[in-house]
């Protein structure tokens, strides 16, 4: 570690982990309600456990892209992180602020939870991913803030890097894009189409720069590779995600109201963003072909491949796969949607995040890379998790097809509750794949305890 | 152009066509390959790349189009079954196709040969 306050980042990435734990947990939870319906009734009703499940992700990402930014930015910046202690403070503010909000919907109904928290004189409660009540909303907004400001202060003093800026960009374009969510209009399809600028210009936007620039950052790392080399490759990733992402955004405006152009709109610009992830790909494969040193923290370098290739099949290849709208018009809302937003989250954000942790965890507790044991643990749950997710995606993959041609495609199409009872063998074989990556998960986190051989190596692999 | 990058050029861009034909530019991407194989001399790195990308781009067309259209052929159009395994095979089989010509690709900007493996 070259700078002290590179260590915040310990105590973020370890409350990721545990929400993670949590996240699965429920999925687990929620997989099983699909095959026995009764199952926790009526203490952890479905609706709860889902709000639970993305929430508790979305959460986690954050912790997880904040540890990040504190580590990777002192470094970058060639100096301290601008305040600490902020830092610090944040961590617990997030944190109280999660664990409140989980627990207030796990232990009340949300109907009570929305009076209790006086949702009614800034009503923003009650949509997917953004079920928070509204203080916990203006919470995360006053974290934001301040994690942008603690960031923005310690580039604008030090090294500007094209990595550190990018990041900074996608940073604040999350804090911005978020204020939507303080908007919900009357009209359910002003608020479908404000609600997607919260979560589509994330995932398909600003979190892509947050990802390309941790990416670019491990990869310097591990490979030794020159960084103009790498820059080059920043500047299209964003150039093309941005270009594709913004208008891109009309997918989702096929079917709820919204004007016929959006069919157009939507289908042309997000059939280019598979583009970005794709350029992702051939960054990283082209980095690695191009190393000039074997890193010693293996883990790290299969993560950072591992995400690569993930992001693209589950948001370029499974993205792409709905995106044009005379697709869509079958697909939407189907367990294709829930395929494509298992892989797409899983190898896009989750593993780009655990590609940062797998890099930064072992030298912020003094070494450069994990024991020999510990790694081998490691690409065991790194396997494990991943091979269980593309299962975990083939699996609803093809439930959805078949939802799509019984419900609709069919010459004379079944109920949509006829259809999930022909579709029980595959939510038993989901369910199975669920464990598998829950398996996966705890031989991950056992990994950090594991105990070895130090790896061995010499300096110049290191830099 | 020395022929030594000529060489190279010819090499990265054959992965390229294959690449390309495995995607937005199907059977075009193919052809231009053919043409750039001629133009190659044997054992040459341009020669190695583009054989390769042709025999890629053929076991895709048997793995593609061959085994989805037997799916189709066995199963019927009308069949829920039929669907269910053409979309997801030929999806992720057609995904596994592309990422090995991407690794082709950026194994060719090396001037080496192929290798899948990190080892050195
Ligand atoms: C890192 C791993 C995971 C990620 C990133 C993830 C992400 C998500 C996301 C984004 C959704 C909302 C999907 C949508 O709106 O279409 C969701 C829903 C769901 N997830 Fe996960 N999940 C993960 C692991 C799991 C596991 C292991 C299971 C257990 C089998 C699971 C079961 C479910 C279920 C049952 C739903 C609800 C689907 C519905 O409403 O019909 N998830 N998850
Ligand atoms: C890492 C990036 C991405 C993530 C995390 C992601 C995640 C998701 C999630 C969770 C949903 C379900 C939202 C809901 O209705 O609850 C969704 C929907 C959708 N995504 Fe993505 N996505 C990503 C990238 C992409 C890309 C690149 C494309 C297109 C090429 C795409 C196309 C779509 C489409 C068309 C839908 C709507 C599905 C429907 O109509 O039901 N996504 N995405
Ligand atoms: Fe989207």
């Amino acid at each position: 570690m070259k700078y002290e306050s590179q260590g915040i980042a310990k105590m973020y990435f370890i409350a990721a982990l545990g929400l993670f734990l949590g996240q699965i947990i429920f999925g687990i939870i929620m997989g099983m309600q699909y095959v026995v319906g009764d199952f926790l009734f009526p203490e952890i009703p479905f609706n709860v456990a889902r709000m639970v499940h993305t929430n508790l992700l979305i959460i986690w990402l954050l912790f997880g892209f904040m540890g990040s930014a504190y580590y990777l930015v002192p470094e970058e910046a060639e100096r301290e992180l601008f305040s600490p202690i902020l830092a610090k403070v944040m961590f617990w503010v997030f944190l109280g602020a999660s664990v409140l909000t989980i627990l207030g919907y796990l232990l009340v109904p949300y109907a009570r939870l929305a009076e209790i928290t006086m949702n009614d004189l800034l009503p923003t409660m009650g949509r997917e991913f953004l079920e928070q009540p509204t203080i916990t909303k203006i919470g995360i907004v006053i974290v934001a803030l301040a994690f942008v400001y603690n960031i923005g202060m310690t580039i604008l003093a030090g090294r500007k890097t094209v990595i550190n800026v990018v990041l900074l960009t996608g940073i604040i374009g999350l804090a911005v894009f978020f204020l939507f969510a303080f908007y919900n209009p009357h009209n359910i399809v002003l608020d479908k189409y404000f609600w997607w600028f919260v979560i589509h210009l994330w995932v398909e936007g600003v979190w892509e720069l947050i990802m390309a620039s941790l990416l670019a950052y491990v990869l310097i790392k591990v490979t030794g590779v020159d960084r103009e080399v790498i820059e080059k490759w920043l500047y299209i990733i964003v150039a093309m995600a941005l270009i594709s992402g913004l208008i891109g955004t009309g997918h989702h405006f096929f079917w709820i109201g919204t004007p016929d152009y959006w069919q157009w709109l939507g289908s042309i610009f997000s059939a280019l963003e598979p583009i970005p992830f794709f350029m992702m790909t051939l960054f990283a494969f082209s980095v690695v072909n191009q190393r000039r040193r074997d890193h010693p923290n293996k883990a790290a370098v299969l993560w950072a491949l591992g995400t690569a290739v993930m992001a693209f099949l589950g948001a370029g290849v499974w993205g792409f796969m709905h995106t044009l709208a005379p697709i869509n018009y079958y697909t939407h809302g189907t367990q294709i949607t829930a395929a494509h937003g298992h892989m797409a989250f899983y190898g896009a954000y989750v593993m780009v995040v655990l590609t940062m942790i797998s890099y930064s965890m072992p030298i912020m507790r003094g070494k450069k890379a994990a024991n020999e044991t510990a790694q081998k643990l490691e690409i065991w749950a790194f396997w494990l998790m991943t091979l269980s997710m593309v299962g975990l995606t083939l699996i609803l993959t093809a439930a959805g097809v078949m939802q799509v041609f019984l419900q609709r495609f069919s010459e004379d199409p079944l109920p949509f509750m006829v259809v999930q009872d022909e579709l029980k063998n595959f939510y038993w074989a989901r369910e199975i794949t669920g464990i598998g990556f829950l398996s996966g998960l705890f031989l991950y986190l056992y990994s950090f305890f594991a105990k070895g051989k130090e790896v061995e190596f010499e300096e110049e692999q290191l830099d | 152009m020395t022929s030594d990058k000529l060489q190279l050029k010819r090499a990265s861009t054959s992965a390229l066509l294959s690449l390309l034909n495995l995607t937005i530019l199907p059977i075009i991407g193919f052809i231009a390959l053919l043409f750039l194989y001629q133009k190659t001399e044997s054992n040459s790195i341009d020669r190695y790349y583009a054989a390769l990308g042709i025999k890629t781009n053929l076991w895709a067309a048997v793995a593609l189009i061959l085994v989805t259209g037997s799916m189709f052929l066995v199963g019927g159009y009308n069949s829920a079954w039929t669907w269910v395994y053409v979309v997801s095979y030929f999806v992720m089989v057609h995904a596994l196709f592309i990422l090995f010509a991407t690794w082709t690709l950026t194994r060719s900007w090396t001037g080496q040969k192929l290798k899948l493996s990190l080892a050195k």
